[in-house]
């Protein structure tokens, strides 16, 4: 998820901590963005779940829910773990001076949810017309 | 005389960044981020505690770790202790969208065949 040199390690090598302390600020700055982002995966699997589990079938459209549901759950979770790994990647940045790498989640976020809203209004269509 | 830009204002200059007057701001933002994630897993829990309380309880429970570690002192570059309260959402976040999977697969909704 990063072009960082080393970026993607585990925290296990344990070289976070090399490189300089930044202003803390910026690492405030850092750690809201990674929760901002956790609290949107939140929304995105209670959304997913309440759809599957609250929301009346489409009428004629087997599974229908789930189709929609499914996916919004399983964005929740990649969100969540590519925030935590740009996080990370975003520390790594401040630790040497470098420029921050872009974030991929506002272009994944974007599609996922336009895609998904797509396939939920042509369920609404498909299933209001067979209602007569 | 003024300081170059983009640098620290001199002593006898009013910072232009009210966070040179007091950087504790920064600080109290991220405590507030942290009770409004901490107010998200409460309100996650308490809406599938009504369904699958065995599932809800330790989401609220994990709420009130969630605040609680928003509140913990700890120098901003303590950074692995920092990054480990990080990873603890994030494993909690997927630790629940998995239930949640297995819940909307398996749960009490209407049927899932229709």
């Amino acid at each position: 998820m990063t072009d960082q040199p080393g970026g993607r390690d585990p925290a296990t090598t344990g070289t976070d901590d090399d490189g300089t302390e930044p202003d803390a600020r910026y690492t405030f700055a850092n750690e809201r963005t990674f929760l901002a982002w956790s609290r949107t995966a939140l929304a995105l699997v209670v959304g997913g779940l309440a759809i599957t589990q609250l929301l009346p079938p489409f009428p004629g459209i087997p599974w229908g829910r789930h189709i929609i549901g499914t996916p919004l759950i399983l964005l929740g979770s990649a969100v969540s773990v590519i925030s935590y790994l740009e996080w990370k990647a975003s520390r790594r940045a401040l630790r040497h001076g470098l420029p921050l790498p872009r974030s991929r989640l506002p272009q994944i976020l974007a599609i996922a949810v336009a895609v998904i809203g797509l396939i939920a209004a042509a369920f609404a269509l498909l299933s209001a017309a067979r209602v007569p | 005389m003024s300081p170059p830009a983009g640098r620290i204002p001199a002593g006898d200059e009013p910072p232009d960044d009210i966070e040179y007057a007091d950087p504790g701001l920064a600080r109290a933002r991220t405590e507030l981020a942290w009770t409004r994630t901490a107010i998200a897993f409460a309100a996650l829990g308490a809406a599938v505690l009504k369904f699958h309380p065995v599932v809800g309880l330790p989401v609220l429970v994990l709420s009130a770790v969630v605040w609680r570690l928003g509140r913990l002192p700890g120098r901003a570059g303590a950074g692995h202790a920092r990054g480990r309260r990080l990873l603890l959402i994030t494993v909690t976040t997927v630790a629940i969208s998995l239930a949640a999977l297995v819940l909307s697969f398996t749960g009490p909704g209407i049927s899932p065949l229709r």
